[in-house]
This record gives C-alpha cells, structure tokens and sequence, in this order.
C-alpha cells in the first residue's frame, strides 16, 4: 500500500522536538530544538545557533522566529556543519 | 472519497508548555527580552504586550547597533513587520 504524500506542515510538526536548520532569505541561518510553531511557520527554538553571514554566530537560549523571513527549513540538518566545510 | 482516517489530522505544532508560539509568548510576557529586526537593530527591554502581527510594546527599551547601546526610550511600540526574531532574556553579546 503506498504511504499516504506528506504535506508541508505535517513534515514541520514531525520535527517538533527534535533539532532543525533554518535558511533565511537574507542569508542568514538558524540551528535549533523545534518546540513549536503556528499557522504562519512562525516558530519556537531553543538552544539555538544564529549564523549570519558577516556578523558570525550567537547563541541564543529561546527564540519565537519570525516566519515572515524562513525560506527554507531542513530537519536534522547541522548548519554548522556545512558552514566549516 | 475520502475516510474518516485521510481527513487532513489537526496538527498539533508543539501545543503546550510553551512550545507554540502563543504559548511561549505567554510565558515571556512581563520578563526581560531581547528584540532582533530584519536590519540587525537589536532591542531589549520588558515585554509589555504582543499582538499577532508580532507589534511589540518594549518598557525601558535600549537599542543596540553592533552590540553597542546607542539610544534609551520609555514605552516604546515596534511595528512587527520588522521583528526578526524576539529572544527570552538579554542576550549576553550586548555590552552595557
């Protein structure tokens, strides 16, 4: 039986709770614990990484992200990772 | 046709201690926040009040350019189109 398509949201809600990487438009980039978000991809991040591209990173404990800016977002992904490469 | 089982589930985004949005913002309403917009001004102050636009009323509001203070306001009101994001406690990058 092929498995039911995975819609964008339910892709965002199984990821709550665990750690996600977010691209935003501007180039800049967060790296943090999913705790939640709402109808406009506005969402709740702890123990988070902000990762700009001139002013470097700053951590950061509880964040409500703006979702007005998120252009991507990539469960599990370590942006820090990609960023040393 | 669709079954009872294929309706789009309510999607529970976090709901719950603080998880979702309107829940944290509930749980930060009245402490010490700081206030980061899309063109890298940095506000802090405490939270009065927040509405769905993301608007924020900031008490004893300090701006930061660079990590350095630059201005000091009362009451003061951010339009939320510029809000990038709205951090619990003052972040510890700030000097002064």
């Amino acid at each position: 039986m092929p498995s039911e398509p995975l819609l964008p949201l339910e892709l965002i809600d199984k990821c709550v709770g665990s750690k996600i990487w977010v691209l935003m438009n501007g180039g800049k980039e967060f790296v943090g614990k999913l705790l939640g978000f709402d109808d406009y991809v506005n969402m709740v991040l702890t123990d988070v990484t902000e990762i700009d591209p001139i002013e470097g990173k700053t951590q950061l404990v509880k964040i409500l992200l703006n979702g007005n800016n998120i252009c991507m977002m990539i469960p599990g992904g370590d942006g820090e990772e990609v960023w040393e490469e | 046709m669709s079954t009872p089982e294929q309706e789009a589930k309510p999607l529970e985004n976090g709901e719950g201690e603080g998880g979702d949005p309107s829940g944290f913002l509930t749980d930060i309403l009245g402490s010490d926040v700081t206030v980061k917009l899309n063109s890298g001004i940095v506000f802090t102050g405490t939270l009065q009040s927040v509405d769905g636009y993301m608007n924020i009323a900031l008490e004893g509001a300090r701006e930061y350019l660079d990590g350095y203070a630059v201005r000091q306001y009362g009451d003061s009101f951010i339009r939320g189109n510029n809000v990038s994001y709205i951090s619990a406690g003052k972040s510890p990058n700030l000097k002064n």
